[in-house]
């Protein structure tokens, strides 16, 4: 998956309208991250890149970079 | 004076509009000053609706909400012509009396189908930041056959309880985003419904029903009249519940 279309669908997914995701946005500084969102970007990745993460995978994310490497950048272009 | 119970200004999303309790329901949201969005499958039937309404910036749509990517669209129609969406009833379902021996699975996917996850489809779509305004409120149309058994109505009362349960969690999530989740559970209301029900039993059975209530058989202005609570800032605290609207029916 390209790098931007991700960017985008985490936007969605975390319903955010006005502001502009990058990779090294830190997730947990969102307003709109909580427990709630983190199970649906798990939904989300697990729909659109078939990976199934965990919450515990995310008490060590911070930027969506080091969300992505946890994917495996494999999975992206 | 400020009246608590208005709907002014407040553009309420009902399914199953064109008739029964939802017909009612759009009736009775129009009275106390809502725009009304109305939603069922015969576009004939709707407009008979339309006509009753109270003055105001009406919007119909001809949908099947099982065919569940038809509804995002015209969310999306509705709010670029009316702006966000602040509450909706969901009043479209079917009954079904069939004893389990000769219940399909089909039968009992179509009536889950209906009754409950395309409830939970317009929750998913109405709920989205760019559609739902502030304070939202929705509503899910029960019946008290959810938390009461008859033989021949696993299908029915099992759809409808499902709602019930649904609501709780529901409401749990929403709260981040200011939405308010509840039901109604209507007892036996004057409906084409229920007069289809009540024309396949004897007369001795139909005063059995009657006599059941000890408020009476109901009319469908009884539920709309719960419902523009629900609707309104009134109920600003009232969250997960399920509201027996029953004529005492439970209670016995």
């Amino acid at each position: 998956m390209k790098t931007n279309k991700f960017l985008c669908e985490l936007s969605e997914t975390l319903e955010l309208e006005e502001i502009e995701l990058n990779v090294n946005t830190n997730l947990k500084d969102l307003e709109e991250y909580d427990s709630l969102s983190v199970l649906s970007i798990i939904a989300m990745i697990d729909e659109q890149l078939g990976k199934r993460l965990s919450g515990n995978d995310f008490n060590s994310i911070t930027t969506i970079k080091s969300l992505m490497e946890l994917i495996g950048m494999d999975s992206f272009e | 004076m400020n009246n608590p119970f208005t709907l002014e200004n407040k553009n309420i999303l009902i399914t199953g509009a064109s008739s029964g309790i939802g017909r009612q329901c759009a009736i009775s949201c129009s009275k106390m000053g809502a725009n009304i969005i109305l939603i069922a499958r015969n576009k004939e039937r709707i407009r008979e609706t339309l006509y009753q309404l109270e003055k105001g910036d009406h919007l119909y749509y001809s949908l099947d909400i099982t065919k569940y990517d038809e509804l995002e669209p015209i969310i999306k129609d509705v709010v670029s012509k009316l702006g966000k969406i602040s509450g909706f009833i969901h009043s479209a379902g079917i009954e079904m009396t069939i004893p389990l021996k000769m219940l399909k699975s089909q039968q009992l996917e179509d009536v889950f189908s209906i009754n409950v996850i395309s409830a939970f489809n317009i929750a998913r779509v109405v709920s989205k930041k760019k559609y739902v305004g502030d304070n939202a409120s929705f509503i899910f149309i029960s019946s008290v056959m959810a938390i009461l058994g008859q033989p021949g109505k696993i299908g029915y009362c099992s759809s409808k309880g499902a709602l019930m349960s649904g609501v709780k969690a529901m409401a749990l999530e929403f709260v981040v985003k200011k939405i308010r989740v509840n039901s109604i559970l209507p007892g036996m209301v004057k409906s084409e419904m229920s007069n289809k029900l009540l024309n396949t039993i004897s007369e001795e059975a139909r005063n059995d029903i009657a006599s059941m209530h000890p408020l009476g058989i109901g009319n469908v202005a009884d539920v709309a009249n719960a419902c523009i609570y629900l609707l309104s800032d009134a109920s600003r605290w009232v969250t997960g519940t399920n509201l027996i609207v029953d004529g005492g029916y439970s209670a016995r």
